[in-house]
C-alpha cells in the first residue's frame, strides 16, 4: 500500500525533522517555528473521523488539518447490509478521501497509525512522527477475541462483515454461493457497532431466502432477551414473515464453536450450519489501549460526555470507541464529530460553545422492501445536568421507511464527501 | 463596503426598488451581510401558462416551483393567516428581517424545499421534505403546519421564515422573495442561507440525467410554472 503524505512537502517533513531532533529514516511533520496555525490530527477516517475533518475546515477554513486513516477508500457499513443479500450494489458505499482533501484543504495521510505519545504529543506512524495541539481519535473497534480462542479461529471463516471493507465482500460471496441449508447468526452482548445492525442482517437474509425460495432455515442466535432496539417491529417481522424459515433464540451464549465441523455450541444447544454469520463481542480499538486511554479491563474509553475529551486534554475519542450515552453507530459518530470540531474551533478562538443538540436516527430494513426507524434526540439539561433523551418508534414495516433509510444514509454521503 | 459591494449592492437594489420602495431599505440592509441575493424577476404562471392569480393559491395545498435556476425547487403555501415579518436568527449569531406573507391576506410564502440539513429535494420520484397542513400532523413528530424533512427528521417553520424548529439542520429554510404586481406574482430574489452551491454539487449526476447537463439545470428562469407537488412528484413521502 503506498503511503501518501497529502499536501506535506519535502521541507516541512525535513523542517520537522529538524525541530524534533530525529533522525533519518523517520520522517517527521511537525510544529515548526514558521507555522503559527494550531494543527488538528485526526485518526480514523470512518465517519466520526471524517466529519470532524470537514466541519473543522468548513468552520475554519485555515486551520491544519490531518487525517490519518490506513484504508485508501471509505466504505460505509450503514446500507452494507443492501449490498450483502444483493439490494444494492458496492460501489455507493465507497468514496474516495481525495474529495476531502481537493475540496476543502484536509490532509489525508494514508498510513497505519503506530502508536500515539500523548506526553510527547505526536502521534506515530509507519512513515514518521506527526505533532498535534488537538487530537481527535476515532478508530473504531476491535473483535474482542483474544480470551475466546474459538473466536479469533472464527473470523477467518466466518466474517463478521462489522469493519468496513474485505469482510463484506467475503461474507456477501458465501452468501451467493450458499445453495442451502442450516444459517446460524449470532448476535454479542451490547455494547457493539449498530445495535440494529444483526437484527436488519437476519431479516434480510431471511427475506432473501424466501425470495430465491432456498430450501434454508436460519438459527438466530441472540446473546439478549430481545432485540435491543426496536424490539417490537423486528419481533414482529421474524414472526410474521420468517416463522416457517427462521428460528429465533433469545438469551444463549456462545460457548464455543468448531469451524472444521461447522458447529456453533451455545447455551441452548449446538448448531450445525452450512453457512454462518458470527458477531464476536467487541471493544475499542486497540490502538487506545497502546495510547494509555484505556485502562486494564476497559472495554471503550470513557470521555466528558459534554465534549468527548478523554482524560487527556485536547485528546477527544468519538465514534464507537468511546463509552457514551450515545449508541456506536455511524449516525451517532457524525453527530459526535460535528460537536467535537465545533469544541476544538470554539477553543482555538478562545470562546465556549453554548447550545448543544444531539440526535439519533436509525432505519432497519426488515424485508428486501420495508423498514422501521427510531429516532432518539438528546438535549442537555443544564439543571440535572445531563443530556435528556426523547426516542420514538416507528415499529410499523412500510415502504417508505425504507425509501426514507436510503435517502437517510445518501444525505450523510453527501454531508461528508459531497 | 467595498467597491465590489458597493457596485453589486446598487444593483441588487435597482432591481428590487422597482418593485417595491419599502423593499428598498430592508434589501439594502440585508445585503450588506450577504443575506439576500437579487435575480431576475420571475413570473409564477399556472400550468397552462396564465399567470397565477390569489385564488388559484388554495390554503394549505403544497405547490412547488423553480427559482431561481431551472432544477432548484421551491415551495408556494397559502398559510390561510396574515404572517407577520419576522427576524431570522441565525445559530451564528447573525440575522436578517424576512418580509412576511404577500397577498390581499398576507398569506402566502415560498421558500427553496432544497433541505438545509444534507440538501433532500422533491424530486419527480420521490419528496421527503414536505408541507404538513394544521389538519395532518407529522406522524412521528405530532407537529403540524410545518415544513418537514423525513430523512432526519429537520422541521422548519413556514410562519416565522422557514426558521428551524427541531431537528439537525443549522440554517432555515431560504425564504423566495414574492412580489405581487397587478394581481400578478413574481419570485425577484432568495434571502438566507441558500443551499444552491451544495446542490448542484451533489446532484452532478442526477441533474445531467434529467436536464441534460448541470448547465441546463443551472440556467436561470424569467418563468416559473406552479404545480400541486403531488402532481409532481410520484411519491409524497410523509412519516
Amino acid at each position: 500500500m503506498s503511503k501518501q503524505w497529502s499536501g506535506v512537502n519535502r521541507r516541512e517533513l525535513i523542517g520537522g525533522a529538524v525541530a524534533f531532533g530525529l533522525t533519518a529514516p523517520l520522517m517527521v511533520y511537525a510544529r515548526t517555528q514558521k507555522r503559527q496555525k494550531a494543527q488538528v490530527v485526526i485518526v480514523g477516517g470512518g465517519y466520526g473521523g471524517v466529519t470532524t475533518a470537514k466541519y473543522l475546515k468548513k468552520e475554519n477554513p485555515n486551520l491544519d488539518v490531518v487525517l490519518i486513516e490506513e484504508r485508501p477508500f471509505f466504505m460505509s457499513c450503514p446500507m452494507s447490509n443492501h449490498f450483502l443479500t444483493g439490494l444494492m450494489e458496492l460501489t455507493p458505499l465507497c468514496f474516495s478521501y481525495n474529495v476531502l482533501e481537493v475540496k476543502h484543504g484536509i490532509r489525508v495521510l494514508n498510513d497505519k497509525v503506530l502508536g500515539v505519545e500523548l506526553d510527547k504529543k505526536v502521534v506515530r506512524t509507519s512513515s514518521g512522527y506527526i505533532a498535534y495541539d488537538y487530537l481527535v481519535l476515532s478508530p473504531g473497534i476491535d473483535y474482542d477475541v483474544e480470551d475466546k480462542p474459538f473466536y479469533k479461529e472464527s473470523l477467518v471463516y466466518n466474517p463478521p462483515a462489522f469493519k468496513p471493507g474485505s469482510e463484506h465482500i467475503y461474507l456477501k460471496r458465501l452468501i451467493e454461493d450458499f445453495e442451502g441449508g442450516d444459517i446460524v447468526i449470532t448476535v454479542p452482548p451490547p455494547p457493539y457497532r449498530c445495535p440494529p445492525a444483526p437484527y436488519e442482517r437476519a431479516a434480510l437474509i431471511a427475506s432473501m431466502i424466501k425470495k430465491n425460495n432456498l430450501k434454508a432455515h436460519i438459527y438466530f442466535i441472540d446473546a439478549n432477551e430481545r432485540p435491543i432496539i426496536n424490539s417490537e417491529g423486528f419481533l414482529s417481522a421474524y414472526y410474521d414473515l420468517y416463522k416457517d424459515i427462521a428460528t429465533y433464540i433469545t438469551s444463549a451464549q456462545v460457548r464455543d464453536i468448531d469451524v472444521h465441523k461447522r458447529v456453533v455450541k451455545t447455551s441452548h444447544g449446538d448448531f450445525k450450519y452450512d453457512l454462518a454469520n458470527i458477531i464476536p463481542p467487541m471493544k475499542a480499538s486497540g490502538l487506545l489501549e497502546d495510547a494509555g486511554l484505556l485502562r486494564k479491563g476497559q472495554k471503550w474509553v470513557e470521555v466528558n460526555p459534554l465534549t468527548f475529551e478523554s482524560s487527556v486534554k485536547n485528546v477527544f475519542v468519538i465514534g464507537d470507541a468511546c463509552q457514551s450515552y450515545l449508541p456506536k453507530s455511524g449516525y451517532a459518530a457524525h453527530s459526535e464529530g460535528k460537536m467535537v470540531a465545533k469544541i476544538i474551533n470554539a477553543r482555538i478562538k478562545g470562546k465556549e460553545v453554548k447550545e448543544e443538540y444531539l440526535q439519533m436516527i436509525c432505519y432497519a430494513m426488515v424485508s428486501d422492501k420495508e423498514a422501521i426507524m427510531t429516532e432518539t434526540a438528546f438535549r442537555y439539561d443544564t439543571v440535572s445536568k445531563r443530556f435528556v433523551p426523547t426516542h420514538r418508534e416507528d415499529n410499523q414495516r412500510k415502504e417508505s421507511t425504507a425509501k426514507r433509510y436510503e435517502e437517510w444514509a445518501r444525505g450523510l454521503w453527501r454531508d461528508l464527501f459531497g | 463596503m467595498d467597491r465590489r459591494d458597493f457596485i453589486k449592492t446598487c444593483g441588487t437594489v435597482a432591481v428590487v426598488s422597482m418593485l417595491n420602495r419599502d423593499f428598498f431599505s430592508q434589501a439594502l440592509a440585508q445585503q450588506k451581510d450577504g443575506m439576500f441575493q437579487a435575480y431576475k424577476k420571475a413570473l409564477l404562471v399556472k400550468q397552462d401558462g396564465s399567470p397565477l392569480k390569489e385564488e388559484d393559491i388554495k390554503p394549505h395545498v403544497n405547490y412547488i416551483f423553480f427559482y431561481p435556476h431551472t432544477a432548484t425547487p421551491c415551495y408556494l403555501l397559502n398559510l390561510g393567516e396574515s404572517i407577520p415579518p419576522a427576524e431570522i436568527k441565525l445559530k451564528d449569531g447573525k440575522s436578517y428581517k424576512w418580509g412576511g406573507g404577500v397577498g390581499s391576506k398576507k398569506s402566502i410564502v415560498a421558500y427553496s424545499a432544497i433541505c438545509a440539513h444534507q440538501w433532500s429535494y422533491p424530486t419527480p420520484q420521490y419528496s421527503f421534505i414536505n408541507y404538513y397542513p394544521p389538519d395532518t400532523p407529522s406522524e412521528t413528530t405530532k407537529k403540524a403546519g410545518i415544513i418537514q424533512c423525513c430523512a432526519h427528521l429537520a422541521l422548519y417553520d413556514p410562519k416565522a421564515g422557514g426558521s428551524v424548529i427541531d431537528g439537525p439542520a443549522e440554517f432555515p429554510l431560504a425564504s423566495i422573495v414574492l412580489q405581487e404586481e397587478g394581481g400578478n406574482f413574481y419570485a425577484v430574489g432568495v434571502l438566507g442561507k441558500d443551499q444552491f452551491q451544495q446542490f448542484f454539487d451533489n446532484y452532478r449526476t442526477e441533474l445531467r440525467q434529467q436536464y441534460g447537463s448541470t448547465a441546463k439545470a443551472r440556467e436561470l428562469v424569467d418563468k416559473c410554472i406552479v404545480m400541486e407537488v403531488d402532481k409532481y412528484v410520484q411519491a409524497v413521502v410523509r412519516c
